[in-house]
């Protein structure tokens, strides 16, 4: 049995099987899986593919989360390329194991498709239940569309296995937006993704022949030259995310860039900051409100971890104004709303030229952020360019006038 | 590209030159996979455990090591004791981890990413990972049937966090998370939870023993035939703590024996192709529970009664075996036969202290 060849063609799909397609065409050996919606789509379309012989693949259903963590951590540990996924409370079960996978430079890969956590624990996407792991040496960022998670995953399996990197990666959708509404995807011919993502080979497997030891106890001493090497791997992948989009580029012919993706900024006094599915609605507010002489642009966050944090500043810095849009809980934090709010303020700290930030807690509860929210949310940062400062940091929007 | 077929080995059972093949071999393999030098206690059992194990298995083994004192302290200081491939994994990630192991090399020796005989894929969990914390995922990955053999190494307690009470700790044992007092004199007032039974029950495809470092020869042929049977197997091991049990060090092995004599620690096998439980195994003698709780200073607190109820449950083990039981045994249960550790004064004052 191997995966059959497939010639490039155009088929209409959602989020969640363009994951699973992904997957399929990086030849996976270990799939563990367990269910919660709405990622478990991409889990269903990967264990028919096994069934049908499309794709030759240990398919584990595990019995937690947690043991979906630990099965691909021991499959990567051994050789194996490994794909596991999840949503909300889901991504928190398994929360142990998320240091010590990057900790051992396990490039395991994680499909994202986002729910609130408990409460309200709706299907709806909130960013909160992978952000909250963001700090634990996964390499992360979200797509916004079909065909976008599709290279995305293409993009993390490349990236993440690369002997100077060698991180584990979390590639997130918005649960529904994205995970759930179909669109047209361009899947590649087989020798395309053959020529990207060379075959995956951990130098130290566990490996009779070669013996190895993996995550032996340490002493306080030990620990910190430990950290600094996975530090340094994460700010080393940097160079190999850019290197992996041109080649992506020159193969598929779809160019990203890596870091940003800016929409409508020439000229634009304010822009939103966010990622994700929402900012397809974004792009459409803002031709909308272009078109009646609002210089308001887009600034879309595509990789948060590593945080690309020169580019960041860089591109704000040109606005006067900028609303970072949340879609995530960040109770009682430094703006009392979400967790991007932090992040961007601090990359924009050493700027001389330093725009207005506003934080707008928007999409909460899976909500959709309709184009007449975008508008109120433009008005608010038109209405603090104008006054030279902001009325407050954090807006509900939908709670006030 | 058709599969590859995965070449599984067989391994030889050891002969039995006395006592049904439990005592002494001449004739082990030459092979050390897990060589001296490491951390653990003087007459720590579970290290004497992990030795006869690895020497079972030989050198195409991949050892997992969820945390506990196998892991603490065998590998401290960025060094460890394998010869073998070895890797850590979390204290509940002991079935999940495994599997994921032994799935890797199904698919990558399938698909002609790994060219070898399958390896033999063992997992050297606790009792506190195997009993309490990950008994769900060790559940999981017996069900699934992964070609790998889960071992509980069972001291009884969390031996490498101090000695704390895990389920698998023995009613009346001593630890820091069960101390006797005033109104717990028994200290553990908990049965232990029959976990090897628990195992063979729910998953019938699996094998599954149990077996003591007093039998080394019988353990090391229960590893052998847990390797051989395709599919996962399941292995529990009675290895002392000297630390926990406070016992003298040279008598790890005497104890590995009178547990079972004395009918606390049943040995015996599921067979997965009968569907059926081997109790064929005998001790030399049997003996009352006194005689094994009196060396173990976490038993010192006893007072007749507890003892009477520890006698009574070893009963029921000799009972489910099909043992009759002599007389001697039967009057153990009564309290009023018995006498009272004769450092139970003693010891509910030392517990006072702490």
């Amino acid at each position: 049995m191997a995966t059959a060849t497939a010639s490039k063609r155009k088929v209409r799909i959602n989020g969640c099987v363009s994951a699973a397609q992904a997957a399929k065409y990086a030849d996976v050996d270990v799939i563990t899986a367990y269910p919660i919606r709405p990622y478990t789509a991409t889990m269903m379309a990967l264990a028919q593919m096994v069934a049908n012989g499309e794709l030759d693949a240990e398919y584990i259903v595990a019995d937690s989360e947690h043991s979906q963590l630990s099965i691909a951590h021991g499959a990567a540990s051994s050789g194996a390329r490994t794909f596991t996924g999840s949503s909300g409370v889901g991504v928190q079960f398994a929360y142990e194991l998320y240091s010590p996978i990057s900790g051992s430079r396990m490039p395991v890969q994680m499909m994202i498709a986002d729910r609130t956590l408990d409460p309200p624990g709706d299907f709806g996407s909130e960013h909160t239940d992978a952000l909250s792991t963001r700090d634990m040496g996964w390499l992360m960022g979200w797509s916004c569309d079909a065909q976008e998670a599709f290279d995305n995953h293409l993009l993390a399996f490349r990236i993440g296995e690369d002997p100077r990197v060698l991180l584990p990666q979390m590639v997130c959708q918005d649960g529904f937006f994205v995970s759930h509404i179909t669109s047209d995807v361009e899947l590649p011919d087989t020798s395309q993704v053959k020529e990207f993502l060379p075959p995956y080979k951990h130098p130290y497997p566990l490996d009779p022949r070669h013996p190895v030891s993996h995550g032996p106890q340490i002493m306080p001493e030990q620990g910190p030259p430990l950290q600094l090497e996975r530090a340094r791997a994460m700010e080393g992948s940097v160079p190999v995310i850019d290197q992996a989009h041109d080649e992506f580029a020159r193969i598929f012919g779809r160019r990203y860039d890596a870091w940003l993706e800016e929409f409508m900024t020439e000229g634009a006094d304010v822009v939103f900051f966010m990622q994700g599915g929402h900012a397809v609605t974004a792009r459409y507010a803002i031709r909308h409100m272009r078109a009646r002489g609002a210089k308001v642009g887009l600034v879309r966050l595509k990789t948060i971890r590593p945080y690309p944090t020169d580019r960041v500043m860089e591109s704000l810095s040109k606005f006067k104004a900028v609303g970072v849009i949340e879609t995530n809980m960040g109770l009682g934090s430094v703006s009392s709303g979400g967790s991007l709010y932090a992040e961007a303020c601090a990359a924009l700290y050493e700027s001389p030229e330093r725009p207005l930030v506003l934080s707008f807690m928007a999409g909460m509860g899976g909500e959709a952020i309709v184009l007449k929210e975008f508008y109120w949310m433009t008005n608010k940062m038109l209405e603090a360019q104008k006054r030279g400062k902001i009325e407050k940091r954090t807006h509900w929007v939908g709670f006030e006038e | 590209m058709p599969a590859i077929e995965v070449d599984r080995q067989m391994l030889p059972m050891f002969q039995s030159p006395n006592q049904g093949a439990r005592f002494y071999n001449p004739e082990l393999p030459e092979t050390e996979p897990f060589v001296p030098g490491h951390r653990t206690c003087a007459g720590c059992g579970p290290s004497i455990q992990y030795r006869m194990t690895s020497k079972a298995s030989g050198d195409n083994t991949i050892l997992i090591g969820p945390t506990g004192c196998m892991y603490v302290a065998n590998s401290s200081y960025l060094c460890t004791p394998y010869n073998v491939p070895w890797a850590h994994t979390q204290i509940g990630s002991a079935g999940s981890f495994t599997a994921g192991v032994a799935a890797a090399y199904e698919a990558m020796i399938r698909k002609g990413k790994w060219k070898g005989a399958f390896p033999n894929i063992i997992c050297e969990a606790g009792d506190g990972a195997a009993a309490d914390i990950g008994l769900g995922p060790i559940s999981g990955a017996l069900y699934r049937n992964h070609d790998c053999l889960i071992i509980c190494y069972d001291n009884e307690q969390y031996a490498n966090t101090g000695i704390q009470a895990s389920s698998r700790t023995p009613y009346g044992g001593m630890t820091t998370f069960s101390p006797p007092g005033p109104m717990v004199p028994e200290a553990k007032s908990l049965f232990p939870k029959d976990l090897a039974r628990m195992m063979a029950a729910g998953h019938p495809h699996c094998y599954v023993a149990t077996a003591s470092v007093g039998y080394p020869i019988d353990l090391m042929n229960k590893v052998r035939r847990g390797l051989n049977h395709k599919g996962a197997a399941y292995l529990m091991i009675y290895t002392p703590c000297q630390k926990g049990f406070v016992y003298e060090t040279p008598r790890s092995i005497d104890l590995g024996r009178l547990v079972v004599e004395c009918g606390l620690y049943p040995i015996w096998e599921w067979d997965p192709a009968r569907r059926a439980y081997d109790y064929t195994f005998r001790p030399q003698s049997m003996r009352p529970v006194s005689e094994y709780l009196k060396l173990q200073g976490r038993f010192g607190h006893l007072h007749a009664e507890h003892i009477a109820n520890l006698q009574r449950f070893a009963n029921e083990q000799w009972t489910m075996m099909g043992v009759e039981l002599p007389e001697a045994l039967l009057r153990a249960t009564n309290a009023e036969n018995l006498a009272n550790m004769e450092s139970a004064e003693a010891a509910a004052a030392v517990a006072q202290t702490v």
